[in-house]
C-alpha cells in the first residue's frame, strides 16, 4: 500500500453577514476541523448608515432624535450619552430632579433589554416556552414605559440639560405595581434559568473568556463582569445621581461563589443585574428631590447658547450591553456639531469572540454569540463551502442544529 | 485579580510631565460634580507630540494598564487630530479618571504607530481610523477595511472635509426635480 | 429538575389569553363585506386598547394662533414641516413625521398638540388624511 503524505485540510465556513444568533448582520469566517472551530475571523459594517456624518447637517436638538434611532433596544442610552457630552463641552448643569428622573428611565430600559435577551438566549438553546414567559413579563415593562414617556420603544424623553416629562405623584402607584409584579415573579425566573438541567448542560463550560483576555481586549459590560473584571460606569464615575445611591459592582460569585467566565455565568450576571435595577429604582423614587426637570426650558435660548459655545466633551453611560461613549466637538458660530463620534458597546465586545469561540462546536455558535448580547441591527444566512459543492444553511437550519444538540445532551 | 493602586489625576499628569518635559504641549484637568452630595470626578486632556507617542503609551501601561474606550478623529484643515480616550482606576468606587490624549499629524504624512502590541483591544478602532480618515497605522497586524464595503472607492475618506471627502457621492433622496 | 416550566404551562391553559382581538375575533374573508356589515349594524368592531394619557399620536394644528415664526421648522428632525410664505402658516406631512412632539415643546403660542389617533395607514403618501394644514 502506498503511504500518502497528506493531512486533513480545514474547511472555511463563512457565517453571515446575516447572523445565526441575534438580530444583527456580522460576518464570521470559521476554520473548522470536523465539528470543532480552529480559528475565527470577524468582519463588520453591513448596516453602516453614516450616522456620524449625518450629524453635520443637523443642529444639536435634531441630533438627539437621530441618535435615538441608532439602535432599537438601546434607544435611550445614545441620546443620553450625546446630551452628557454636550453638557460637558458647554458646562450646562443639570438640576437634581432631572438627574434622578434620568436614572429611572435608564434602569427601566436596562430591565426591558435583559428580559428580551433572556428570551432570545432561551430560544437559541431550544427552550421556547421560556421565550414566551420572559417576553410576557416584558410587556408589563413596555406598558409602564408607554405610560411614562408616550411610546414603547423610541422614548424621546431626553433633552440637553434634563428630561422632557416629569413623573408626578399620581404616576407612582403604577410604577410600584410593576415593580412588585417583578419582585414576586423573579423567583420563578431564577428557578427556570438556574435550576433547570437543560441550561446547565448546554451552558456550563461553553464560550469561556478568561480574566486576562477580558482585560487585554478591553471588553465592557456584563460580558466582562461575568469574567471577574470590575468595570461599571455607574459605580466608577459619579454621574446622574448614582453616587448618592447604594450600589456596588456585581459579579457572578455573589450567587455561586466562583467565577468561570462561561455562558452560564453571563446568564447569572444578567439576572442579578435585573434584581439590582429594581433595587435602584426603588431607592431613586424614595430619595427624589423636588425642583426643575431641565436646565433651560426655553429651547430657542438653548439653541442660541449652543450656537455660541465652543469646546469638546465626552459623555459616558452604562447601557445594558456595556459602556457607551460619545465625543462631541462644538464650534462657535455654527449650530451643527463639528465632530460626533459614537462608540456603541458591542464594538469592544467583538474581539473577545475570537478566544471564546476557538475550540467550540458549530452548534454552540448561536448560544455563545447570543450570550454577549450583540446589538448591531439585523440577520442573515449561513453559507457552508465544502470542497466541491456549496450549500446554504439558512437561519432555521442552523437554529435547528442547535436545538438538536440540546436534545442529544438531554438523553 | 490584584487590586490596582488608586491614581490621582494630578499625579498622572505630573508623572507624564517629568518623563517627557517639553514634548507635552498642553494639559488640562477638568473637575465636575454630580448628584446631591456633589462628589467630584476628573477628566484629563493632554496634547502630545507625535515623536513621543509610542513611548508615552508604554509609560502609561507601566503606571497602570488602562482601558481604551475609543479613538476619535478631527479634520482640522491642514492636520488630522486623533484623540485616544483612556480610563484608569477601574474597580474603585467613584475614583475612575478619564484620560484623553490627543496627537496631531500633518496631512502630508499621515502616519502613526500602532499600540496593538501593548493593548490588543485597539485593533478595531485603529482599522476604523485607517479607512475613515486616511491615517496610515504603522505595524498594524490586520489592515483590511472594517466598516466600509470592499468596493468603496479607494481615495475617498468619509470623515474628511477637504477634496478627499464624500461631497461627490451624496444623493438627496427626498428632493424631486421641479 | 427537568420539567421546571410544566406548572406554568398547565396553568396557562386555563387563563384568558392576553391578546385583545381587535378588530374582529377571526379574520374576515372579505374586508369590504365586513365593513358593510358593520355599517348596517350586523357586526361589531372590538375596540382597541385604551391609549394612556400623554400618548403621542396624530398631530393637531390650531391655525388661528399660528403667527408663522418658523421655530417648529428649525427643530423638526425629519424636515416634515413646510412653510407657506403667502399665508404665513405651516403644512405638516405626516408621512415624514416621526411623532417626537418636539415641535409642540418649542411653539411659543401652543398651536400644536398630539392627539391619541394612531390608525393612520393609507395607500398614498400625500393623501388628504396625511397632510395637516
Amino acid at each position: 500500500m502506498k503511504t500518502q503524505k497528506t493531512t486533513k485540510a480545514t474547511y472555511q465556513v463563512p457565517v453571515g453577514p446575516i447572523h445565526p444568533a441575534l438580530k444583527e448582520p456580522v460576518m464570521f469566517e470559521f476554520e473548522i476541523d470536523g465539528e470543532r472551530i480552529v480559528d475565527v475571523d470577524v468582519s463588520l459594517g453591513h448596516v453602516h448608515r453614516s450616522v456620524e456624518w449625518a450629524s453635520r447637517r443637523r443642529n444639536s436638538v435634531q441630533v438627539l432624535y437621530l441618535a435615538e434611532r441608532i439602535c432599537g433596544i438601546c434607544s435611550y442610552c445614545h441620546p443620553i450619552a450625546f446630551a452628557r457630552a454636550v453638557e460637558n463641552a458647554v458646562g450646562i448643569e443639570v438640576p437634581d430632579r432631572g438627574e434622578y428622573l434620568r436614572i429611572i428611565h435608564g434602569e427601566l430600559e436596562r430591565m426591558c433589554s435583559h428580559m428580551l435577551w433572556a428570551g432570545v438566549a432561551a430560544h437559541e438553546v431550544g427552550f421556547d416556552s421560556v421565550l414566551f414567559l420572559t417576553w410576557q413579563m416584558r410587556e408589563k415593562l413596555l406598558d409602564l414605559t408607554e405610560y411614562l414617556t408616550g411610546n414603547r420603544i423610541t422614548k424621546g424623553i431626553t433633552m440637553i440639560g434634563g428630561v422632557r416629562r416629569d413623573i408626578t405623584k399620581d404616576m407612582f402607584p403604577k410604577i410600584f405595581e410593576t415593580l412588585n409584579f417583578f419582585k414576586d415573579n423573579f423567583e420563578k425566573l431564577r428557578h427556570v434559568f438556574l435550576d433547570d438541567k437543560t441550561f446547565k448542560l448546554r451552558c456550563q463550560g461553553a464560550g469561556i473568556l478568561t480574566y486576562e483576555d477580558a482585560l487585554k481586549l478591553c471588553a465592557v459590560g456584563p460580558t466582562t463582569r461575568a469574567s471577574g473584571v470590575k468595570k461599571d460606569v455607574r459605580v466608577d464615575q459619579p454621574y446622574f445621581a448614582y453616587s448618592d445611591l447604594d450600589i456596588d459592582y456585581i459579579t457572578p460569585d455573589a450567587l455561586t461563589g466562583e467565577i468561570n467566565g462561561d455562558v452560564y455565568d453571563r446568564i447569572i450576571q444578567r439576572l442579578l443585574e435585573v434584581k439590582q435595577s429594581i433595587d435602584i429604582m426603588e431607592q431613586t423614587i424614595d430619595k427624589m428631590p423636588s425642583g426643575e426637570i431641565v436646565a433651560e426650558p426655553k429651547i430657542p435660548k438653548l439653541l442660541s447658547t449652543l450656537k455660541k459655545a465652543e469646546g469638546e466633551g465626552i459623555g459616558l453611560h452604562e447601557a445594558p450591553r456595556g459602556e457607551v461613549i460619545h465625543y462631541v466637538k462644538l464650534e462657535a458660530g455654527s449650530d451643527n456639531p463639528y465632530t460626533w463620534k459614537v462608540r456603541a458597546p458591542t464594538y469592544n465586545n467583538i474581539l473577545p469572540w475570537i478566544p471564546m469561540l476557538k475550540g467550540e462546536q458549530i452548534a454552540d455558535i448561536p448560544i455563545v454569540a447570543a450570550s454577549t448580547d450583540p446589538c448591531m441591527s439585523c440577520t442573515n444566512r449561513v453559507t457552508i463551502v465544502d470542497k466541491e459543492k456549496k450549500y446554504m444553511l439558512n437561519k432555521e437550519q442552523l437554529h435547528r442544529k442547535s436545538v438538536e444538540k440540546t436534545r442529544r445532551m438531554m438523553k | 485579580m490584584t487590586d490596582t493602586k488608586v491614581l490621582d489625576a494630578n499625579s498622572v499628569v505630573k508623572s507624564f510631565k517629568e518623563e517627557f518635559k517639553t514634548k507635552i504641549k498642553e494639559s488640562k484637568i477638568e473637575k465636575r460634580s454630580a448628584g446631591i452630595k456633589k462628589i467630584e470626578y476628573y477628566h484629563i486632556w493632554m496634547k502630545i507630540d507625535r515623536s513621543i507617542f509610542k513611548k508615552s503609551i508604554k509609560h502609561l501601561c507601566g503606571i497602570q494598564f488602562p482601558h481604551l474606550a475609543v479613538v476619535s478623529g478631527n479634520d482640522l484643515g491642514k492636520t488630522i487630530e486623533l484623540i485616544y480616550h483612556f480610563s484608569l482606576n477601574h474597580g474603585h468606587k467613584n475614583k475612575v479618571v478619564s484620560l484623553n490624549i490627543s496627537v496631531e499629524i500633518p496631512k502630508s504624512n499621515p502616519t502613526i504607530e500602532t499600540i496593538c502590541d501593548y493593548i490588543p483591544g485597539a485593533l478595531v478602532t485603529e482599522r476604523e481610523k485607517q479607512e475613515m480618515l486616511g491615517v496610515i497605522v504603522k505595524g498594524i497586524p490586520d489592515s483590511r477595511r472594517l466598516f466600509l464595503p470592499n468596493d468603496f472607492p479607494k481615495n475617498v475618506y468619509p470623515w474628511r472635509r477637504d477634496e478627499k471627502g464624500l461631497d461627490k457621492m451624496i444623493r438627496n433622496l427626498h428632493e424631486v426635480k421641479k | 429538575m427537568r420539567f421546571s416550566m410544566l406548572p406554568t404551562l398547565l396553568s396557562q391553559m386555563f387563563k384568558k389569553p392576553f391578546t385583545n382581538k381587535f378588530p374582529a375575533k377571526y379574520t374576515p374573508s372579505s374586508t369590504t363585506n365586513f365593513l358593510q356589515a358593520v355599517s348596517k349594524g350586523k357586526a361589531k368592531i372590538i375596540p382597541p386598547v385604551e391609549t394612556p394619557y400623554g400618548f403621542r399620536g396624530k398631530i393637531e394644528y390650531n391655525k388661528e394662533k399660528c403667527t408663522g415664526c418658523q421655530l417648529c421648522i428649525k427643530v423638526c428632525p425629519c424636515e416634515a414641516i413646510e412653510f407657506k410664505p403667502e399665508e404665513k402658516k405651516i403644512k405638516i406631512y405626516l408621512s415624514r413625521c416621526c411623532f417626537c412632539s418636539q415641535c409642540n415643546d418649542i411653539c411659543p403660542f401652543g398651536c400644536l398638540t398630539m392627539s391619541n389617533e394612531f390608525l393612520l395607514a393609507d395607500a398614498d403618501k400625500y393623501s388628504k388624511d396625511l397632510i395637516v394644514e
